[in-house]
């Protein structure tokens, strides 16, 4: 027979039994917490030589392999030997990363069945559209490095968003080429740089067609050097062009402007009349993009006068490059 | 001889014949090009001096003009080896011969280390520490330059070493009296090299001061030789005392300059370094141009050259050296000696600290903080010990031994990779040069990397051809002439527009000056080149003709 408890008898809290542990997993963590905190000075040695034997062992690797991830002068004359036979005319090779610019060395300047034209090797941080124009270009061969340290970023990427046809990566060792077909290539009426030796220039600064540093990167453009203090406007009058939709410019301060560097305004004028005008500080050291509308304008010749007015002197100068679009 | 002392002059010894060895292959960068200069008028002067003795004076003036924005006792010590080496020996070239006075300071830097090492932590202590320091691809570049920053470090390193043993019951020899005279004058000739050794007194005078607060640590052990952590009582610091009198004495001594209009030109040595202008520096792709600087900046950049399991042990050894001090304020360490703990603290943070102060120029890559390396290669060797001591007692030697080869074997390997491009070097964490060109950090500095391509340019150049070096001085230019490694007929141009040949040296800041070769060349494609790991350090360009 069970005697029931007495209600006012004494009672006992027996302890909670163990929560069940079928794979040891609380007890081995509480060992662990046991051995690691507080730690003890053999908890910390042990650390560190854990930490030394990793960073040392992934030392080793990275140095062991790094020349397995770097193209060799055969991949590098190999590439070369490619685009001298499949690249034509309107193509430019692309560089990523863009430090590889050994490819400048390698690479033909010029196409080898065509001597006079050229095989521009280019070596932009972004090629997204509204970032860089790629002005005569409807080709571009992608070049890269895809197992440098670093990586290739996103030019791939950049570049098959605005293609139409990607073909490759084709790997040629430790390089990889990539066709990539422009979906809407800008194929520019004329540009100024190259309609300069027809232009008649007002003004007492020198321009010239060069290739100059703007926002850390190479800009073919015209330069425009106002050394000394009085800094008078030029003035580029082109008589009879013509024109299409729009006037696409770019400027920019050439080099490393410092802070107080005087500002510069660019004022785009078709038949006298200006119709757009831009400006380029120290403060904003870039290649600065413009657009002026000329698709309102009638289909015919007419006078563009491209005015650049400096607040005070630029020895290094003014980039400026402008084109029209079709 | 005793081991401590066998290591010491063993290392000693490797520096002198490893840098001996492996600087003909190291170019001249644009500041040691005006220090070889400046070595050999000083040791004309000393020569002139001896045979007119009245006319002293002039001839300081004449002689210690070139390069007087920095003081005359290194250079003064190039100027003497080149003398011996070059003009009387005839065993090197000038280049060379002043390079020998800078490895001296080198293998000096080498012995004290392992004199302290051993101090720190036995003999282990005393091999490994000059290793972690001459392991790192920046520092190994700068033990060849005659250029002024090892020698400082050197000689601020030692100078620290003779104030803790000033300070400590460790006096070997020296008397406390000695060990403080040695550090008035290693002071003076460390004033006298550079001065960034103004700031050392402070940082001693800090540490001495700190470390006179125990918290909770009652007595002190009894002195032993040698026995860091002992320190039978902290004595008052007589070197410092020794530093206010001797140090300016030896500075004045050592550099004529300052024999006459003393003040005024002491005015306006320490003037130009407050007022240096700033270089522009690459950092994470942004050109540093005026302060505010980041603060981050020396210790990413340290973070990024140091190769990684060496970084990894001096970071190690920084928190076993502030977690002794907590130990001890606890009362748990008596063995503990806390104001060298903290001489050790400071001497390695304090150069990094002061560069990442916002308004301090930041450029010339590590160099600038080099005196903190030293200490942390002797915070790195003793927590390496101190590992294989508690990881396994009875094998600790085999412990630490392995650990040092995991820490120094990939770093010995990078040395040898980036060799002569030292000033071109990142670490594993970077990516090597290719992911710190991806990261956009400063490419190199200051024109040295030209010498890979001399070669070419003396087989190809057209007779008499002139060359634009760019980065790499005229003074440079004709002291790799006079020491028939550069071809003698070629000229010197000022730019692209007077040069036939263009050494383009990539240094972002400058890229302009490669566009207009460009443009004057009518051409972008260099003829040959130097690269580490595919990043271009040197591109030369050419006019039609002028390369053969």
């Amino acid at each position: 027979m069970t005697q029931p408890p007495d209600p006012r008898g004494p009672t006992y809290r027996l302890p909670e039994p163990p929560p069940p542990d079928p794979t040891g997993w609380y007890e081995l963590r509480r060992k662990a917490r046991a051995t690691l905190w507080p730690p003890r000075d053999i908890a910390w040695a042990a650390l560190l030589a854990v930490a030394v034997s990793a960073a040392g062992l992934y030392g080793l690797w990275f140095q062991a392999t790094l020349p397995g991830r770097l193209p060799s002068s055969t991949d590098w004359k190999a590439v070369a030997a490619v685009l001298a036979r499949d690249a034509r005319p309107g193509d430019a090779v692309a560089l990523a990363p863009p430090w590889a610019e050994r490819a400048r060395e390698v690479l033909p300047e010029r196409l080898p069945s065509r001597p006079e034209v050229p095989l521009p090797v280019l070596a932009y941080p972004s090629y997204a559209e509204g970032v860089e124009d790629l002005p005569g270009i409807s080709r571009v061969w992608l070049l890269s490095l895809p197992d440098a340290p670093g990586g290739a970023g996103s030019i791939a990427a950049q570049l098959a968003a605005r293609s139409s046809v990607v073909e490759g990566p084709v790997r040629i060792g430790r390089l990889a080429l990539t066709r990539n077909d422009l979906r809407a290539p800008l194929a520019p009426l004329w540009s100024l740089s190259d309609r300069l030796h027809s232009a008649s220039i007002e003004g007492s600064a020198p321009a010239a067609r060069e290739v100059r540093e703007v926002g850390f990167l190479p800009r073919s453009c015209v330069l425009a050097r106002f050394p000394g203090p009085g800094a008078e406007p030029l003035v580029l009058r082109l008589p009879a062009a013509p024109l299409g939709v729009a006037l696409r410019g770019h400027m920019g301060l050439v080099g490393d402007p410092s802070g107080g560097a005087p500002s510069v305004s660019v004022r785009v004028k078709v038949d006298g009349v200006e119709l757009g005008r831009a400006e380029a500080s120290a403060a904003r050291p870039a290649w600065i993009p413009f657009t002026v509308d000329t698709s309102r304008l009638p289909p015919t010749a007419h006078e563009v006068t491209v005015e650049i007015v400096p607040s005070g002197p630029l020895p290094l100068g003014v980039c400026l490059d402008l084109v029209a679009l079709p | 001889m005793n081991a401590r002392r066998t290591i010491a002059l063993g290392w000693g010894a490797a520096v002198l014949v490893a840098a001996a060895a492996t600087s003909p292959s190291v170019g001249i960068s644009r500041d040691e090009s005006v220090y070889v200069e400046a070595g050999g008028s000083y040791a004309r002067f000393w020569g002139e001096a001896l045979r007119a003795p009245s006319r002293v004076l002039e001839l300081a003036d004449r002689r210690y003009a070139p390069n007087h924005e920095h003081p005359g006792f290194a250079k003064g010590l190039f100027g003497l080896t080149r003398t011996v080496l070059h003009d009387v020996a005839g065993l090197t070239g000038e280049v060379q011969g002043s390079r020998a006075g800078a490895w001296l300071l080198a293998a000096f830097l080498a012995v004290v280390l392992a004199l302290w090492g051993f101090d720190l932590a036995g003999p282990m202590g005393g091999a490994i520490a000059p290793a972690l320091f001459f392991a790192v691809p920046r520092n190994f570049w700068h033990v060849h330059p005659a250029a002024l920053d090892l020698p400082v470090t050197a000689l601020l390193l030692a100078t620290t070493y003779a104030f803790w043993r000033s300070t400590s019951a460790s006096r070997g020899r020296l008397s406390t009296a000695g060990w403080a005279i040695t550090s008035g004058v290693l002071l003076g000739a460390a004033l006298a090299t550079k001065h960034n050794a103004w700031f050392l007194p402070p940082v001693l005078l800090a540490a001495w001061l700190l470390g006179s607060f125990r918290g909770r640590q009652a007595s002190h052990g009894p002195a032993s030789e040698g026995a860091v952590g002992v320190v039978g009582g902290h004595r008052f610091p007589w070197a410092l005392v020794a530093m206010a009198l001797l140090g300016p004495v030896v500075l004045v001594a050592s550099w004529p300059w300052l024999w006459h209009h003393t003040l005024p030109r002491i005015q306006g040595w320490l003037g130009y370094h407050l007022r240096h202008e700033n270089y522009p520096w690459m950092y994470l792709g942004t050109l540093l141009r005026e302060p505010p600087f980041p603060v981050a900046y020396p210790f990413v950049v340290t973070a990024l050259t140091v190769p990684a399991a060496i970084l990894v042990a001096m970071v190690g050894g920084l928190a076993q050296s502030g977690g002794r001090i907590v130990s001890a304020w606890r009362g748990r360490g008596p063995e503990v000696s806390i104001p060298t703990e903290w001489l050790l603290l400071l001497s390695s943070l304090f150069p990094i600290a002061l560069i990442a102060w916002p308004t301090v120029p930041h450029f010339g890559g590590v160099k600038h903080w080099m005196p903190a390396m030293p200490f942390l290669a002797l915070l790195g060797a003793r927590a390496l010990v101190t590992t294989g001591r508690r990881l396994w007692p009875a094998r600790a030697a085999a412990v630490t031994g392995v650990l040092a080869f995991l820490a120094l074997a990939p770093a010995a390997w990078q040395v040898a990779h980036v060799h002569p491009f030292g000033t071109a070097a990142w670490n594993e964490l970077a990516g090597g040069a290719p992911g710190a060109a991806t990261l956009g950090m400063q490419r190199q500095f200051w024109g040295d990397a030209a010498v890979a391509v001399l070669p070419a340019v003396n087989i190809h150049a057209a007779p008499g051809a002139r060359v634009w070096f760019q980065e790499t001085t005229a003074l440079a230019a004709r002291q790799y002439q006079r020491d028939g490694r550069l071809r003698r007929d070629l000229t010197v141009a000022s730019g692209p527009e007077d040069a036939d040949i263009s050494i383009w040296q990539y240094h972002q800041e400058f890229r302009d000056r490669e566009f207009r070769t460009w443009t004057e060349f009518r051409t972008t494609r260099p003829v040959t080149g130097a690269y580490l790991d595919e990043v271009p350090l040197v591109q030369v360009y050419a006019r039609p003709g002028a390369w053969r």
